[in-house]
């Protein structure tokens, strides 16, 4: 959980938790993919590089932050791809009718956080496992947006607005700015509050949980509610870097932010991960892709090396616990 | 040979086996680890054929993992088997079942939505002429003789999942019989079966026997050891600690070697006279989980037990109280208030719950003691919501120090903890709860010896203090032992209550089993 | 636990309530009234050979639910064989190459999934949803993006063809749905599935070996997209490297309308040709009213949580 001196007066040693190896270790392996990547090309070590790979990290880490609080209590949420497309097109639609990049946004969080209610109610409600529940909600989405949009492009916003995606203060793009804050909030939420330790609780045994007093129904809700808001968040940030709206926008990015989380150390049972690592993890992951980019391959091999990723990193936490 | 001699039994009980003649199936020297744990250390033992091997122990003493070696679940890191006196191999369940081993465990081994025919022939499908394809006539022709044998009324056709579970362990026990198992391991078979049923299966029992099958057969009732067992060994610690006759030796005997030292049986408690403030008051309950008319009070400085068969409806009481399933009619007072809502409104009403099953309903196992023992006080603790760790872990060794908890550190995981320790560190979450009323289910299931006292000595300290008990026991004994009063259960409702005075094994029995 | 369930009941033959086979007529008398010609003889048989396909995956999407387990990858593995199928068929003019390519990706994938679920335990809705993202992948690097057209005359018979006045894809969905009755209910393999799905203990200790089932279940569903492969491939007479993206969930929809349960080895074939047939009837009763199909969509995801939720309703009030 941190780091810890052991309590017996003997051994005064100081032992680092299991979490806080588990993020040296991403650490470390971020840090040799960064030095593989400046070895392998020259394109990668420039200011121009590093600041895009911080960018994109930020639009996955959005959407991550919020799906590991989904996924420290157990569940999943496999509809935030789809979130993000029908946010950012409302989004969009209330800033060209209005003209107000502010009622946009607050369209488009509010849009998230409904639908990510909507979510919460399926799994603690009416009990739907939440992978089935979400998927449904992934295609009801897919398909409200699709109508929606009726193939159309809905772009040209405000520059004031476009900034939130694209501009910079002190030469670094604003979404990493977002992104820090984001970060600092999500480990004080899930670290430092009793809502957070009851989220972790829930999540290592939710009858135990239950019949601890924790109010689950209630928890369950504001995990799903942030994953959806976050998505919203994502949208806006996404609408304004591409200064256009379409119904698929968003639909590539529910792999690669369940990835992030995985990569980050999170177990897809519950209960263990954290805020930190999904950063981590949305890191390594756009490093990957990046690198990827920088060698001249095939954009094609992304979903593909994105869904080997995804296996990876399970079986490796599911192997971790075997040895444990 | 027997202490008891049962006068109903149709066959005369095989004689004692010969010492010369080899045993049908030895086990020597078995060892098997787990990381940190000698599950089973050098244990050789044999049964014969037409006896039954009584196998005692406590919880942990290395009995399951002893069947499940015999049963070639687990392989052993060490030691022989021998078949006749032939020395064999036991790799997989397949290679036991060549031998003619065959168990039936206390879990169920049954798929739901399979019928009862599928399942006690599992793996064993007939094969019809139609290559590929079942012989299903068959297949409930040969279902229906084996039914008929353990004399078990049900339509081979049946869904298993709608079937009790005294009938689900029948089915169980005609799975392994259809085995024609020439050896037969049985983990507390009747733990869940009625008088009637019991009777039916020790009949079975002996109808085997007279036919050379050797029975292994697990138990924790003394009564059944005595009237059941040719012979009785006794596990501790992993190691076997010695075989004895029944004859030739006593209850107490078998307990001072299933637990090292002779054991006080009556556990402290201090009785107060006057008991304080009524804290529950249930009046005329009815709740979704089948329980029906339930009214039972307690005060504080008072441990009452409720009691009854498994099955009864103890726990479903227990559950309707803390809120965890729905009750349907009357009212349940709590400190004088009218009280409704799940766990957490019970909760913060100052009612703790043990559950009965610590692993899957107590603790969360992947998390620290120190987490475990924060969970249920967090409100309570950090009343503006914002959490710190290090005040979680003053807290947390406050409770380790007053409770005795051994653990090397607040930050070792719950789950390599001893099973009394784990129970301590689910009471001691309600300590931290500023719980007032605690309802015990099984406090000490699967708890050794020496830490049951502990608890005890901790129940005891808690009503002391003022707090108010609701336990739960399938030991008379404890009842009888530590409770100021009990309520007996029977087909989901309370039968009768008995006063300090009243109390007494026999009473208790006699008002739950009552057969009607 | 109650004392109703210790007294020997009789059991059920049907699920207690046939929600499906209500909600199909339902729809039927809807779309009757609705649009004059849902009832021609020309259109319900459409229905039908429009519901093959789906049917084709929906039969092994059951088994494989009965084992607790799920096939998020079903779709995209059937687009990458169409894929296949249709480069080879254009390559050599071999309609069996063909196939048994589609067949050879279906098998690898439906291998690489029951080995992620059974051998190294991942959970299935995970290893599916890698494998989906490796098959969807493959399909875009194998055609670059682009349609596979040119696809010769004779493997349009495969769609449109009648033996016997009846259309082929029905013969060949009747001729599948019975394979698959008999496998479920008449041999060991079926019998097991259920104890995959409801006790896995049971069969470990019954000295059956459940791990190679359990991956013989996946490679069954990956065949299956093989075969309806080829039927896609010669309904649109092309192969495309999105046609089939998100079938899987119409699958899945027609597998828990049919009151599959996704818990211990619960289920119900001739519920999932129900459930297929009902998903078939509302999109071609909503086409019919010229409703687009992204709201299709959408009403079968609220369609499919509806069933979720009675399917939750039923277990928990047992």
């Amino acid at each position: 959980m941190s780091i810890a001196s052991n309590a017996s007066a003997g051994a005064p040693r100081i032992h680092l938790s299991q979490d806080m190896q588990q993020i040296i270790y991403r650490l470390l392996a971020a840090g040799l993919l960064c030095l593989a990547l400046s070895l392998a090309t020259d394109a990668f070590l420039t200011s121009n590089n590093i600041l895009n790979v911080l960018r994109q990290a930020s639009l996955l880490f959005f959407l991550a932050s919020g799906l590991t609080l989904v996924i420290l209590t157990g569940g999943l949420d496999l509809s935030v791809g789809a979130n993000i497309g029908l946010s950012a097109c409302l989004a969009a639609t209330v800033i060209k009718a209005t003209g107000s990049p502010i009622l946009g946004t607050l369209t488009g969080l509010a849009t998230g956080c409904v639908i990510g209610i909507c979510n919460g109610l399926m799994v603690a409600k009416l009990r739907i496992p939440s992978f089935i529940a979400t998927y449904g909600m992934l295609w009801v989405l897919h398909g409200i947006t699709y109508y929606y949009m009726a193939g159309e492009t809905i772009h040209g916003f405000p520059p004031g607005f476009r900034q939130i995606g694209s501009g910079h203060f002190l030469g670094i793009p604003i979404p990493v700015y977002l992104m820090v804050g984001f970060l600092v909030a999500g480990t004080v939420f899930a670290q430092r509050t009793v809502w957070g330790q009851q989220i972790y609780a829930i999540g290592a045994n939710p009858v135990a949980a239950r019949l601890t007093g924790i109010p689950i129904d209630r928890r369950l809700i504001l995990v799903y509610a942030f994953s959806g808001a976050m998505a919203g968040v994502a949208s806006i940030v996404f609408l304004a870097r591409l200064n256009s709206a379409e119904g698929d926008i968003g639909e590539a990015l529910t792999l690669p932010a369940i990835a992030a989380v995985l990569i980050g150390g999170a177990s897809l049972f519950g209960g263990v991960g954290s805020v930190f690592g999904t950063f981590i993890g949305a890191l390594i992951l756009t490093l990957v892709l990046n690198g990827m980019n920088l060698l001249s391959v095939n954009a094609n091999w992304q979903p593909l090396v994105t869904g080997v990723i995804v296996i990876f990193a399970v079986w490796l936490d599911m192997y971790g616990r075997r040895k444990a | 040979m027997r202490a008891v001699m049962d006068t109903t039994a149709l066959i005369e009980p095989a004689p004692p086996p010969a010492p010369d003649r080899a045993p049908l199936l030895e086990l020597r020297g078995i060892s098997k680890n787990f990381p940190g744990v000698k599950a089973l250390d050098d244990v050789s033992f044999g049964v014969w054929p037409g006896e039954v091997h009584m196998l005692l122990g406590e919880n942990g003493a290395g009995k399951s993992s002893l069947m499940k070696v015999l049963c070639g679940a687990y392989q052993a890191d060490a030691g022989d088997y021998f078949h006749n006196g032939e020395k064999i191999e036991i790799r997989s369940p397949a290679d036991a079942r060549r031998f003619g081993i065959a168990v039936i465990f206390q879990e169920f081994s049954l798929v739901p939505y399979l019928d009862v025919a599928q399942n006690i022939f599992l793996g064993r499908e007939f094969a019809s002429a139609i290559p590929g394809i079942m012989d299903r006539r068959r297949l409930y022709r040969e279902a229906q003789a084996v039914l008929d044998l353990i004399g078990l009324d049900v339509d081979p056709r049946t869904k298993v999942h709608s079937l009790g579970v005294a009938q689900q362990q029948m089915v169980e026990i005609g799975k392994a019989l259809s085995q024609d198992a020439r050896i037969l391991v049985m983990d507390e078979p009747t733990a869940a079966l009625s008088d009637r049923e019991t009777e039916r299966l020790f009949e079975v029992m002996r109808q085997l026997q007279a036919k050379g099958v050797a029975i292994v057969y697990i138990s924790h009732r003394m009564a059944e050891v005595f009237a059941l067992g040719d012979r009785i060994t006794v596990l501790r610690d992993g190691k076997l600690v010695g075989s004895a006759l029944p004859g030739e030796t006593s209850p107490d005997e078998l307990v001072r070697m299933m637990v090292g030292r002779n054991v006080d049986m009556s556990y402290p408690r201090r009785f107060s006279t006057a008991p304080g403030e009524l804290v529950l008051d249930v009046r005329n309950v009815c709740a979704a989980n089948g329980i029906r008319d339930i009214s039972l009070t307690v005060r504080s400085g008072e441990i009452v037990g409720l009691c009854g068969l498994v099955g009864s409806g103890r726990t479903e009481v227990a559950r309707a109280i803390f809120g965890a399933d729905e009750v349907t009619a009357g009212e349940v007072h709590l400190f004088g208030k009218s009280h409704s809502g799940g766990p957490a409104a019970t909760t913060r009403a100052g009612v703790g719950l043990i559950p009965e099953s610590r692993k899957s309903e107590g603790l969360a196992l992947i998390r620290t003691v120190s987490d475990n023992l924060a969970v249920a006080g967090l409100p309570k603790l950090f009343p503006n919501m914002m959490f710190s760790r290090g005040k979680a872990r003053r807290s947390a060794e406050e409770l380790i120090k007053r409770l005795r908890i051994a653990t090397p550190s607040p930050n070792q995981n719950v789950a390599l903890l001893s099973g009394g320790n784990q129970q301590k560190v689910v009471i001691g979450k309600w300590l931290a709860a500023g719980t007032r009323l605690f309802i015990f289910d099984e406090p000490t299931r699967g708890i050794d010896v020496g830490a049951k006292s502990e608890i005890f000595a901790l129940i005891d300290q808690l009503v002391a203090e003022g707090a108010a008990v609701l336990m739960i026991s399938s030991e008379q004994a404890e009842i009888v032992h530590v409770c100021d009063r009990a309520y007996v259960m029977r087909g989901k409702r309370i039968v009768g209550e008995l006063s300090r005075a009243e109390l007494s094994e026999e009473n208790i029995v006699r008002m739950g089993m009552h057969d009607d | 636990m109650t004392d109703h369930a210790l007294s020997p009941s009789r059991p059920l033959r049907l699920p207690s309530v046939p929600g499906v086979a209500i909600s199909l007529v339902g729809l039927v008398l809807l779309f009757a009234f609705s649009s004059p010609g849902f009832l021609s003889t020309g259109n319900l048989s459409n229905i039908l050979v429009q519901s093959v396909i789906l049917l084709l995956i929906a039969l092994p999407m059951t088994l494989i639910i009965m084992t607790e387990g799920l096939d998020l990858s079903m779709g995209a593995v059937l687009t990458l064989a169409s894929l296949v199928l249709a480069l080879i068929i254009v390559s050599t003019q071999s309609l069996i190459l063909g196939l048994l390519g589609a067949l050879a990706v279906g098998l690898a994938f439906g291998f690489v999934n029951g080995s992620l679920v059974a051998v190294l335990g991942i959970p299935p809705f995970v290893a599916t949803l890698g494998t989906l993202g490796a098959a969807q992948g493959l399909a875009l690097i194998v055609s670059d993006g682009q349609s596979v057209v040119g696809i010769p005359r004779f493997v349009r018979q495969a769609y449109s063809g009648t033996v016997a006045g009846i259309p082929t894809p029905i013969l060949i969905g009747i001729g599948f749905y019975a394979l698959f009755h008999v496998l479920l209910y008449y041999t060991r393999f079926g019998t097991y599935i259920r104890a995959l799905g409801g006790n896995r203990d049971a069969l470990t200790l019954a000295g059956v070996r459940w791990r190679p089932i359990l991956i013989a279940v996946y490679m069954l569903g990956g065949s299956m997209a093989g075969v309806a492969a080829l039927l896609m491939t010669a309904r649109m007479n092309a192969g495309h490297p999105t046609a089939a993206i998100g079938m899987e969930f119409d699958a899945i929809a027609a597998v828990a309308l049919g009151g599959t349960s996704f818990e211990k080895g619960n289920g119900w074939i001739f519920g999932t040709l129900l459930g297929v047939l009902t998903v078939g009837v509302l999109r071609n009763g909503l086409n019919l009213m010229a409703i687009p199909s992204s709201v299709q969509v959408a009403c079968i995801g609220a369609l499919v949580i509806f069933a979720l939720f009675i399917d939750g309703m039923r277990s928990h009030k047992s």
